[in-house]
Order: structure tokens, then sequence, then C-alpha cells
């Protein structure tokens, strides 16, 4: 099966900085992608290079198994939607889905009914002559949409596409943009520095830190597996907790450095005395009635974080750590809680690499 | 902005209105004076206002010869205007663009040559235009002379409009499918569309009133434009003044009045490009 | 015709290309006659060898005749005067203006802007119009100060050749006080109205805020004005041509003025480059000032 897209060894220099290390990504047809990771970790750079918009210093962008590495972006036909949606503001909104299709020499009439029917998939039935002055921020980023789709590209780009959107807007916008990929049948690669919003629509995340891919793979798998620290504490909200611990003589459990160093057993075995990090999403630290049933810890209380749904209590311990819990309302006031943790969710990382421990 | 008082406001404006009378005191003595006999002009003590007010646009017209002269002040700001706008606005999108070292070597050359006083150069290029010949199209080369004075100052000008261009439109205009030129020429243009207009006005209005490249390289009365065939009449000998007044105003009452309709722009233009 | 197409539909040197093209214009018309006038400096040109390409070359002897000039000492005063004057008068005006119209009053921005009617007037008209309101005998600025009182006898502003190069300088000051006020006022504008607040909390007065706020503040735009302003004075030529032509027997002739006739009138186009390159020195040092100025108010 040729891919939709192929980024081969990647290499990117501004001057003596180096932006882009190595990229290997390969995208079959039909695939969300996701790029995540903080600002600064180059992933619209990366966007930029798939795009034309910045040529590459070494390695191979592939479209359908053909090199468009030094194509300029007309030649690609890939559609792209900005974060600033950039729509030209001195045309009107048909005018601005039709832009590539009047580049192509599409007759006058032709690109007006493929903007009609573009308008009626996005919502944007009424608005064809408005200007883009004139819209909401949803709408313009309806008609940033419909610009791309208009095209029938190879491939969608979007670079951070809903972040100036209010936070109900863009909670929407997410399942929406997701379903028309879907029945597009569409290829994109979509930039974001939000780890939800990569998490809630994509196939495929690729979390980067400073030009690296740190991993990549299904949500889920960059879930339950992180390889390092970096990707564990990404993925997931709220983060990971972390703590310093030492693994116990018997190799199967772990000393943590909290208040009362309590114990708690992991599956697998590591070697006796071996310094290393633990990870514990908050998630996972279950709220008990007493410390008695093993694999607990009790915690000393400093904050409790109401949203309603959840409740996240910040414990008075150093480092301090967040737990999730479901919880009457009648514990809010305790000046302690005891929290019990499956062996299975006890990750272990090497405490100077940060790289995830399996088990010997 | 520093609140006052209303009776205080008033008496600001007052004192403003006073210092703008003041100021503007020889434009209204110019339309003042072009507008006296004769007569009514060596009056002594002097009339604030004509008395006798007549209009000698026609007769001035025709004696001074002014239909030659403003044509060819025209002839010579547009052809300044076409050769600025033709080799200024890519070089300022360019310079808004791209940064890097040689732009920044580039953007000093351009501001370095802004400053060079024409009334130094005209010697060299004097002496180098009768070298090529070139003094046989005297007005030709007066356009070329001054073109290369007025450019540096539209490509700041246009520059600072470019720069208020979002890149990331050209990009999705790259991404649609354009060419560099085409997405230059038909996103970023008429997108820099107010900021490039009023520059080559501002340009065309200051090439109406170039002198020392006219008055150096073009000998034939028939090819000189307004400055100089003004400056005929001028001097530390000169009597007409009612004339030399109803020239004069003839002359910049179209530019006053270009300038009075664009003059916010032209002002928000040059501050934003001059100290940028 | 193959990379043509390629540089303006996808090259990456299709900035450079547009920036290269009006680089190349600049050279040709502003850059090579700066050069070539270094050249002609040195050598003996006259109306007969103007047109020839192989002229003499004297050394230094141009520099020579310019500076044992009887005139050069005079010229070089006068110029230094007429810069001084003009500089110090539009900046202080211009400030002061600057100031005033800040103040909140009906209509204070649309009556500044008509200042600026007097910066777009060609500089020979505005020549001729104070050449009439300084005439000696029927000027009005002689009637205005003799029925204030001021002096008995007319001021003879064009011909007396104490008085000439006074008459030029109020008519450059008047020329550029809008320019100054324009860019000052910009200035004015960028500081911020809290800075101002706090300081009035902290018990600045008046004169207080204006020395330790707003003069520091504007340092930076001060530096630009001031060199711009030296700048478009020592650019100043139409006054001259319109109001004295450097007369009476020179009394009111200045460098970039008498370059010009030394070169256009006299025929001694050697010893107008001479002065054209003494001239070009002096302007090339303050743009640089300028350009620095500019430069540290970018970052600031």
């Amino acid at each position: 099966m040729t891919l939709q897209i192929e980024l081969a060894g990647i290499q990117k220099y501004y001057g003596g900085y180096h932006a882009l290390r190595g990229i290997d990504i390969a995208i079959p047809k039909g695939q969300f992608v996701a790029l995540v990771g903080p600002s600064g970790c180059g992933k619209s750079t990366l966007l930029r290079t798939i795009a034309g918009l910045e040529t590459i210093t070494s390695g191979a962008i592939r479209i359908k198994g053909e090199d468009i590495t030094r194509q300029p972006p007309r030649l690609r036909d890939i559609a792209m939607v900005f974060q600033s949606y950039a729509l030209y503001p001195h045309m009107t909104v048909e005018k601005n889905l039709t832009y590539s299709l009047r580049l192509k020499g599409v007759a006058r009439a032709e690109a007006r009914r493929k903007a009609e029917e573009i308008a009626a998939i996005t919502g944007l039935g009424q608005l064809l002559d408005r200007y883009p002055r004139e819209l909401s921020g949803g709408q313009r980023q309806r008609v940033a949409m419909g610009r791309a789709i208009i095209r029938n590209p190879k491939a969608f780009l979007f670079d951070e596409p809903l972040s100036n959107l209010d936070a109900a807007l863009r909670v929407h916008m997410r399942a929406e943009v997701r379903k028309l990929h879907n029945s597009l049948g569409a290829t994109s690669v979509y930039v974001t520095h939000d780890q939800i919003e990569a998490m809630t629509m994509a196939d495929h995340v690729v979390v980067m830190r400073a030009g690296v891919i740190e991993q990549q793979g299904a949500p889920l798998e960059l879930y339950d597996r992180p390889v390092n620290r970096f990707v564990a504490g990404f993925i997931g909200s709220p983060a990971m907790n972390f703590v310093d611990g030492v693994v116990t003589e018997t190799g199967d459990g772990v000393q943590l450095a909290l208040p009362g160093d309590p114990t708690l057993a992991f599956t697998g075995r590591r070697p006796a005395g071996e310094a290393v990090t633990v990870g514990l999403r908050p998630e996972h630290l279950n709220v008990v009635a007493d410390t008695g049933t093993g694999n607990t810890m009790r915690l000393p209380v400093s904050l409790v974080e109401q949203t309603g749904s959840m409740t996240y209590v910040v414990t008075e311990t150093e480092p301090m750590l967040t737990v999730a819990a479901n919880m009457s309302r009648a514990m809010l006031t305790a000046k302690s809680l005891d929290v019990q943790i499956e062996p299975a969710n006890v990750y272990l990382f090497d405490r100077t690499s940060g790289e995830a421990l399996k088990s010997l | 902005m520093l609140s006052s008082t209303p009776w205080k406001r008033w008496l600001l404006l007052a004192i403003a209105v006073l210092l703008v009378a003041i100021y503007l005191f020889p434009l209204y003595w110019m339309y003042v004076t072009a507008l006296k006999t004769n007569t009514e002009t060596f009056a002594n003590p002097p009339t604030l206002w004509p008395h006798h007010a007549e209009l000698k646009v026609a007769r001035v017209w025709n004696d001074m010869g002014m239909g030659s002269f403003i044509q060819n002040s025209l002839v010579i700001a547009c052809g300044t205007v076409a050769i600025v706008v033709l080799f200024g606005t890519g070089c300022a999108y360019g310079l808004a663009r791209v940064r890097s070292v040689w732009m920044d070597v580039a953007l000093f050359l351009v501001l370095m040559l802004q400053v060079l006083p024409p009334s130094l150069l005209i010697t060299p290029i004097f002496v180098a235009f009768s070298q090529l010949g070139l003094l046989s199209w005297p007005r030709t080369g007066t356009i070329l002379a001054t073109a290369a004075n007025k450019l540096p100052l539209y490509i700041v000008l246009v520059r600072a409009a470019f720069t208020q261009v979002p890149r990331e439109l050209e990009e999705a205009a790259l991404v649609d499918g354009n060419s560099r030129i085409g997405a230059f020429l038909s996103i970023s243009v008429p997108l820099a569309r107010n900021g490039i207009l009023v520059s080559a006005i501002l340009i065309f209005l200051q090439a109406l009133g170039e002198y020392v490249y006219s008055r150096s390289l073009i000998t034939d009365r028939a090819y000189q434009p307004a400055t100089v065939g003004l400056q005929f009449f001028v001097g530390p000998n000169a009597s007409d003044w009612t004339g030399i007044m109803t020239f004069a105003a003839i002359y910049v009452t179209p530019i006053l009045i270009i300038f009075v309709l664009l003059q916010r722009r032209i002002v928000s233009g040059l501050t934003s490009g001059a100290l940028k | 015709m193959l990379r043509f197409n390629r540089v303006f539909r996808d090259g990456g040197g299709f900035d450079s290309v547009l920036v290269l093209l009006a680089l190349a214009y600049l050279v040709a018309f502003s850059a090579f006659p700066l050069i070539y006038n270094l050249v002609i400096s040195f050598q003996s040109v006259d109306l007969f060898t103007i047109a020839t390409f192989d002229r003499p070359f004297v050394g230094l002897e141009n520099y020579r005749d310019i500076v044992n000039d009887p005139l050069f000492w005079p010229v070089v005063r006068n110029t230094i005067l007429f810069v001084g004057l003009s500089v110090v008068f539009q900046l202080g005006i211009g400030l002061a203006l600057a100031l005033f119209f800040r103040l909140d009053f009906p209509g204070s921005t649309w009556l500044r802007g008509l200042f600026l009617a007097g910066w777009i007037m060609p500089g020979l008209v505005v020549g001729a119009i104070w050449g009439w309101l300084l005439a000696g005998d029927f000027g009005v600025v002689n009637w205005l100060i003799q029925s204030l009182g001021l002096t008995q006898q007319k001021i003879f502003w064009l011909s007396d050749p104490s008085i000439s190069i006074y008459s030029v300088i109020i008519a450059n000051i008047w020329l550029g006080v809008p320019f100054n006020m324009i860019l000052l006022s910009v200035g004015l504008a960028a500081i911020p109205a809290d800075v101002y607040e706090a300081a009035e909390l902290d018990g600045a007065t008046r004169l207080q805020r204006f020395f330790t706020i707003t003069l520091p503040m504007m340092r930076a735009q001060l530096g630009a004005v001031i060199s711009l302003g030296i700048i478009f004075t020592l650019q100043q030529f139409d006054l001259f041509a319109a109001l004295t032509q450097g007369g009476p027997s020179n009394a009111s002739n200045v460098l970039q003025y008498w370059s010009w006739e030394l070169a256009f009138r006299e025929y001694r186009i050697g010893h107008g480059s001479v002065v054209s390159v003494f001239m070009i020195i002096v302007v090339i040092f303050v743009a640089t000032a300028y350009v620095r100025s500019t430069r540290h108010e970018h970052v600031v």
C-alpha cells in the first residue's frame, strides 16, 4: 500500500539552530494525525515543510509515493487551515472559497456552484457575499475549512485552527472537524499544543519536543505505555504525578519519598535499590475508606478544587500530588486522604534519563 | 488626553485657531495678493482684504506661459511616480518580508541614500548625463534623477504598509496554488493598496515641486517646469508681485487641495514610515 | 526565460530580485554620482572637457583652491549659522506646538494637521511668498514691525548683506516647523498615559513631569528629529534660489548653493565637486546618527 504522506529523515536548520532532527512519519490514506508538543518543539515548522512553505535541509517528503521535497507549494495539491485563518480580507466569502479554483481556471459558474455546495456542508449558506470582517470567529473558522475542502486536495494540514475560539465552540468544532474528515475520507495532519485535542481527534498522535519525535502511536497507546517521563507528563489531564522512589529489596515494590515512606507494589521486577521516578496518574489514585487494603497510602490534604463532576485534591506533600476523585461532599473537609492504586498503574522511569523502565 | 474644564477647552481652541492663523498667514497673503489690483498691492498701509478683487488667472496664465510650465511639471511628476512605483513597490515588499543580514544592509543603504541632497548630486549627474548624451532628452534625464532621489522615501513608506499585511495570507495563497509573483500581485499589493496610493501621491506632490534637477538639466524653456518658471520672476529685483502670487496660487492650489483631502492618511503614513 | 520563470513563480530569490532591481537603480543614479563626484573633484573640468572621458587629474589642486578661496570661510560660517538657527528654532517651536496640540480641546488633531500645508508646499513657492512678505518697500512684515513700533526704518531683508541670511533662515524655520511638530507629536503620543499618572501620584508637578518623564522618554525621538532637521536644512536649496540667490555679493551663500553656483554659473565644475564632497561627508555623518537613532527606537 502506498502511503498518502511519507516523511523520511527530515532535518531542518535555521542557520546554526537545529529545528527538526530526523523526523520520520508514515501516514496512510484516511488517517488523522496530530502533531503535539510544547511551543517551540518544531511541530508548526514540520507542518510548514509538508506544505512547502519551508524548505528542508535534508530528508524527503513523499505524497502518494511521489517525491515532492523540492516542489513549490502550488504544485503539491495540499490544503492548509491557518491558526489566524488567513482569510483574504479584500475578498468575499465566495471569492475566498473559490480562490484556488479560479487559479486553476475553473469557470465562474462552476466555481459558484461549488462554493454553494461547500457553504451548505460547512453551514455558511447565507454568508457567501459577506466579507471576512463581517463574520464571527466561528464563521471565519468555517470559511477557512471550506476553502480547504473545496479543492479536494491530497491532504489537509491544520495549524492550531481552533486556538482562537472560545472554549465551548472549540469543543464543538473538534467533533465537527473530525466528522468532516471522516465523511471526506481525507488525510489530515493537525498541529496543536493541546493534548486533549490531539487525543480526542487523532488516529495517530506524534509527540514532539525540541525538534525530535518523542513517541508516536495511537492515542491510548501513548496514554498506557509512554516511553518516557516527558510523554507521560504531557499526555493525560491533569498531568501525571512524579515522585522519587527506591526499588525495595524484593524488587517488586517501590518505596516513595513521601511522609511515612509508603511502599507501592508494581507489576514486574526491577533491580533492588534502584533509584527511580514513580509516575502516578491522578485518575488512578482511588480514594478508599482506610489504608488497610494494600497498595495504599495516606496523604495530607492541602487544597480541594471542585469542577462539579470531578474533584481534584492537591496534597500537602513534597512534591505535591494531584488526586482526581469522585467524592462524597462529606469528605471535602477531611484533613487527609487514603488512596489506593492498582500495581499495573504504577509507572517507573529512570531518574536521570527519564526513559520508561520495563520489567526485567 | 489631559482633561480640562469646558471653558478652558474653548480657550485652548481659540489659541489653537490663532496659532494656525499666524502660521498660515503667508498662504493667506499669497491668495490675497493674487486677488488685488496692482495699485492696491503696493498700497501703504497694506490692505488685509482685497477691496477690488479681480481674478487674473487667464492673463497670468497666458503672459507667463504657464501652460507649458504646468504641463512639463506634470510630465516630470508622472514620470517620476511611474519609475518610483515600478521599482520601489517590489523592493519595499522584499525589505518588509525577508529578515536577513543582507536585507538589513539593503535597508541601511536605502536610508542613507534617502538623505543625499539633490543640490550636491546634480554636478556629477550633469557631467555623466552630458557624457552619455542624455541632455538631449532633458525631461527624461530630470525624471531619472528625481526618481532616484524620491525612491528611498517611497520604499521606506511602502515597506511600513507591507509589514501590516500578515504573512500568512500570502502563504495561504501559495498553498492555494498561486505563484510567488501571483500571491504578491493578488494578495499583498491589494492589501497594501492604501499605503502604496498615499505614498505615490506624496511622491507626486513632491515631484511637482522639484527644482534643482530641472533648473540644472533643462536649458530649453519649452521643457522647464513651473518651479523654474516661477524662479524667473522672483529674486531680489522682483516687482510684479500680483503676477507672481497669482502664478504661485494657480500652481499650489491643486497641491493644497489634494493634501487637505488626504491629510490624515499622509500624516499617518509619514509618521509610521519615517521613524520605523 | 526558464530561470526567470523559476524565480518569479516559486523561487526563494523572488524577494532578493525585487530588492536588487531597486538597489540597482539607486546605485546607478544616486550611489554612482556620489563616487563620480569624488572623481571629478580631483579633475580639471570645464565647459570644453565636460563631455569627454579623458580629463586631466590635478590631484588636490581643486581642494587647495577652494580652501584658499576668500569666500570659503564666510560660506562655511553662513552654513553653520543657517543649520544651527534653523534646527534650534524648528525644534523649539515644533516641540512647543506638539505639546500644545496634545492638550484636550475640540478639533486639536485636525488643526494640527493644517500646519502640514506648509510642509507640502514646493520650496520655491514658499521662497517666492516669503520674498514678497519680506520685500523692502511694500512687504507686509516691514509694515507690521513698523506699526508695532519695533523699528523706525524699513529693514531691507533681502538686500542688506548683514541680514539676508536671516531672511532665508526665517523662511526655512517656517518650512521645517510642521515636520518637527508631527514627528514629536508621534513621540509624545507613544508615552503611555499611565506613566504620567504614576508620576502624578508620586507627587511630580507638571514641570517635573516634563523634565523627568517626557524629555527622557523622547530621547530617541529627539535624536531622530534633530538629525532629520539637520539633513533637511542641508538639503535646502530652493529657498536660496527664490529669495537671495546667495546674495547680495555672497552674504547669504551657503555650501550647498555655492557648490551649485560654482558648477553651473561659473562652470568651475571641479571646484563645485569639492564643495559637494565636503557637504556629503557631513551629511553621511549625520545620516549615520539618524539611522542609528531609529534603530535604537526600534529596539525600545
